[in-house]
C-alpha cells in the first residue's frame, strides 16, 4: 500500500464507521488512531505523532473562540424558556390576524426575531407550533401551509446571527465571527422576504388557504395590543443588538469593543437579567439552561476532538491533496465547484447532522474553495443556507419530526380540532424546501448578497476577476494560537525533563 | 451480574457528581467572562489570570461533563440505519462500538495525557503570560475526563449486557440532541 492509496481508504472507512451508528466522536477518534498507527508502522509519520495528540486536544480546549459555544447556547436556553415566544406569537398573531395570510406573516416574522434570540430549531418549532397551530387550524388555514410555514420559520434560527452554526463555521474557516455574522444578514433577510412573498402570492392565488381571522378573534385592541407586541420584541431586540454590536457583528461596524466570546457571555448574563425583568426567572430555568448547555458543549467538543485526530492523520497522508485533485478538475471553475459541493452537502445533510458536516466535511472542502478564490465568508454562509434545508427534508427532517410530535401532543390535549397527518407535514414541507433551494441559487449567483455587508465589499465579477486571498488565509488565527500553546507546552516539558 | 450492575450504578453516581461540577463551570465561566469584559471596558483593568480561568472552566465543562452525556445517550450519532433497527440490534451495535471504538480511544488518550499532567505537576509549569495561572489543573482535566469516559464506557457495557439478558431495565431510545 502506498500513501496515495491510504487517504481514499481512510475516507471510505470514515463513511463506513459513521453509518454504523455509534456516536461519531468515538468512532472518529478510533479510526484516526488506527490510521495513525498504520501510518507510523509504514514509516509515513514519526512516532512522536501519538505523543502530540494530548497537546492537540489541550489546544482545542484552550481555544478562546470555542468558549462562545456555551455562552450563546446558555443565552438561547434561558430566553427560550422565559415565555418570549408565546408572548410574541400571541400578540403578533392578533395584530396581523385579520389580514389574509396574517397568521403566516406573524409566524415568519416571529421566527426571524426568535431565530436571533434563541438558537435551537427544535425549541423554536415546538414553541411556535404550540401557539400557532391550534389557531391556524381553528380558523381554517390549509393544513399543509400551516405545517410548512411553522417548520420553515423554525429553521431560520440556523442562519440569523448570533447563530451557533456560524461560530463553528468561523472557527473552521479561520475567519472572524463578526464577519461571518455580517455576511449572514443578507441571506437571512432575503429568506424572510422570500417566505413573506410566497405567503402573499398564496393569499392572492388561493385565498381559501390562508383566510383572515374574523374580528371576534381579537382579544386585545388598539394600544394594549401594540404595547404587548412591543414589550415582547423591544427588550430582546435591544439585547441582541447590544451583543452583536459589541463584537462588531452588525453590517457597517468596522471595530469591536469585545471579543465574540465576551459578547456571548454578556448576552448570557443579559438573558438572565431580561428573564428576571419579565418576572419569569426561576431556578429551574437556570438549572435546565446550565445542564443543557453543558451537554451540548461536551458533545460538540468531543466531535471536534475526534475529527481533529482523524484530520491530523488525513492531512498527514496528503488527503487534502487527494480531495483537491478530485474537486479542482471540475468544469465551470468556481460555479461548477460550488454547484457540485452544494449538491453533495444537500444530500449529506439527509443523514449527517450539522456538526458532523462542519467538523468533518468542511475542513476537506475549504482549502479547495480557498484555492479557487472563493470568499470564505460567502462559502460558509452559502453552506449554512444549504444545510438549513436538511431540517426540512421529508421524511428525515428534524423540524418536521418535532412538528409531528408537538402536533400529536396538542391533539391529545384536545387543543386541535383534528389530527395532523404525517402526509400533510411531509407534503407541506416541499414548497418551503424549494424556496430554500431558490435562496441557495440566489446566493450562488449573487455573492453580493453576502459580501455587500462585509467591511470591504469585494466586487466579484466571476468571469474576469479572481479574488486574491493569500494562501495562508486558512492558517486561522486561533489555529495559530493553538499551535503556540502546543509549542509553549512542548518547551515547558523539555525544560521540565532536563 | 448483580455486583457488576451495582458497580455500574456507582459509576453513574460518580459521573453525575462530576457533571454537577461541569454544569456549574458553565455558569461560572459566563459570569467571569462577562466580568472580564466589563472591568476592562469600565476600569481599563484586565488580568491574564482571569482570562485564563475562562478556558480552564471550559475544559472542566467539556471533560467532566462528557461522561454523563454518554450515560444519557446524547453523543450525536448518524442514525440513518441505526434509527431503523430493532432495540436489540441497537444494543449490539452499542456494545460493538463501546468495545472497539470508545474504550481503545479513550484509554489511549488517558494513557498518553497522564505523563504530561504528571510532568506539569512536578515542574510547576506556569502560563507564559504575565500573571497567568499554573498549567497542571487544566491539564489534569484530560486524564481525569478520559478516565471517566473509560469508567462510564465499562458501565454502559455492563448495562447493555444485562439488558440483553433481561436482567436490567433501560431506555435505549436515541434522540438527536437539540440543535
Amino acid at each position: 500500500m502506498t500513501m496515495q492509496e491510504f487517504a481514499p481508504l481512510m475516507f471510505a472507512g470514515l463513511i463506513l464507521i459513521m453509518l454504523i451508528g455509534f456516536p461519531v466522536a468515538f468512532s472518529l477518534s478510533a479510526l484516526g488512531l488506527l490510521s495513525g498507527f498504520i501510518a507510523i508502522q509504514m514509516g509515513w509519520f514519526p512516532a512522536a505523532f501519538m505523543y502530540n495528540l494530548p497537546l492537540n486536544i489541550f489546544g482545542i480546549l484552550s481555544n478562546d473562540l470555542l468558549l462562545a459555544i456555551p455562552f450563546f447556547t446558555l443565552m438561547g436556553a434561558v430566553l427560550e424558556k422565559c415565555g418570549l415566544a408565546e408572548d410574541m406569537l400571541d400578540s403578533m398573531g392578533q395584530l396581523f390576524g385579520p389580514i389574509r395570510g396574517g397568521l403566516g406573516y406573524s409566524v415568519i416574522l416571529v421566527g426571524f426575531i426568535l431565530g436571533a434570540i434563541t438558537g435551537t430549531v427544535a425549541g423554536q418549532v415546538i414553541a411556535m407550533a404550540m401557539i400557532s397551530l391550534p389557531v391556524m387550524m381553528r380558523y381554517g388555514y390549509n393544513m399543509r401551509y400551516a405545517t410548512g410555514v411553522l417548520a420553515a420559520s423554525g429553521t431560520i434560527t440556523q442562519l440569523v446571527p448570533p447563530s451557533l452554526v456560524l461560530v463553528v463555521m468561523a472557527d473552521q474557516l479561520g475567519r472572524s465571527v463578526g464577519d461571518m455574522y455580517k455576511g449572514a444578514w443578507g441571506p437571512s433577510i432575503l429568506q424572510v422576504l422570500i417566505f413573506l412573498i410566497y405567503t402573499f402570492v398564496l393569499s392572492k392565488v388561493a385565498p381559501g388557504h390562508v383566510p383572515g381571522l374574523p374580528a371576534t378573534a381579537r382579544t386585545l385592541h388598539g394600544w394594549t395590543l401594540w404595547k404587548k407586541c412591543l414589550r415582547g420584541i423591544i427588550p430582546s431586540a435591544l439585547l441582541i443588538f447590544a451583543v452583536l454590536g459589541s463584537m462588531g457583528g452588525l453590517p457597517g461596524m468596522s471595530y469591536a469593543i469585545a471579543t465574540p466570546t465576551e459578547a456571548g457571555a454578556m448576552g448570557a448574563m443579559g438573558a438572565i437579567i431580561l428573564a428576571a425583568v419579565h418576572g419569569r426567572l426561576n431556578w429551574s430555568i437556570i438549572r435546565d439552561g446550565m445542564t443543557g448547555t453543558m451537554r451540548i458543549t461536551a458533545m460538540v467538543v468531543f466531535i471536534l476532538i475526534g475529527s481533529r485526530v482523524f484530520s491530523l492523520v488525513f492531512q498527514g497522508v496528503d488527503g487534502a491533496l487527494w480531495i483537491e485533485h478530485l474537486l479542482s478538475g471540475l468544469p465551470g471553475g468556481q460555479i461548477g465547484f460550488l454547484v457540485v459541493v452544494n449538491v453533495f452537502v444537500f444530500f449529506l445533510a439527509f443523514f449527517l447532522d450539522f456538526f458532523e458536516i462542519a467538523f468533518i466535511i468542511l475542513p476537506m472542502l475549504a482549502p479547495v474553495a480557498n484555492k479557487l478564490g472563493i470568499d470564505m465568508i460567502w462559502f460558509g454562509v452559502l453552506l449554512c443556507v444549504n444545510m438549513q434545508t436538511s431540517f426540512m427534508h421529508p421524511p428525515f427532517g428534524f423540524a418536521l419530526f418535532y412538528l409531528r410530535s408537538t402536533a400529536d401532543s396538542l391533539f391529545k390535549a384536545g387543543s386541535l380540532p383534528g389530527k395532523v397527518l404525517s402526509r400533510d407535514i411531509y407534503l407541506g414541507a416541499i414548497p418551503w424546501v424549494a424556496l430554500q433551494l431558490l435562496l441557495v441559487a440566489i446566493v450562488i449567483v449573487f455573492p453580493q448578497t453576502v459580501t455587500v455587508f462585509l467591511d470591504k465589499p469585494v466586487q466579484v465579477d466571476l468571469s474576469t476577476i479572481r479574488i486574491e486571498i493569500p494562501e495562508n488565509d486558512l492558517q486561522q488565527n486561533d489555529a495559530q494560537s493553538e499551535q503556540d500553546t502546543v509549542n509553549d507546552l512542548m518547551r515547558g516539558l523539555m525544560k521540565g525533563s532536563k | 451480574m448483580k455486583q457488576l450492575l451495582a458497580a455500574a450504578g456507582l459509576v453513574d453516581r460518580v459521573t453525575d457528581f462530576f457533571a454537577v461540577i461541569a454544569k456549574w463551570a458553565v455558569l461560572l465561566c459566563a459570569v467571569i467572562s462577562a466580568g472580564n469584559a466589563f472591568t476592562r471596558y469600565a476600569f481599563s483593568y484586565s488580568s491574564n489570570g482571569w482570562l485564563e480561568i475562562q478556558w480552564y472552566l471550559f475544559a472542566a465543562c467539556v471533560m467532566l461533563g462528557a461522561a454523563q452525556v454518554l450515560r444519557v445517550n446524547e453523543h450525536v450519532r448518524v442514525d440513518v440505519i441505526y434509527g431503523t433497527l430493532k432495540v436489540r440490534s441497537r444494543a449490539y451495535i452499542d456494545l460493538f462500538g463501546l468495545i472497539f471504538f470508545l474504550m481503545p480511544a479513550m484509554t489511549l488518550f488517558c494513557y498518553l495525557s497522564w505523563p504530561l499532567f504528571v510532568q506539569m505537576l512536578w515542574s510547576g509549569e506556569g502560563s507564559p503570560n504575565a500573571g497567568g495561572l499554573i498549567r497542571w489543573p487544566a491539564m489534569m482535566m484530560l486524564p481525569l475526563g478520559f478516565a471517566l469516559m473509560v469508567l462510564q464506557g465499562l458501565a454502559e457495557m455492563i448495562k447493555r449486557v444485562a439488558w440483553l439478558n433481561n436482567a436490567y431495565e433501560m431506555n435505549m431510545q436515541y434522540e438527536r440532541p437539540l440543535q
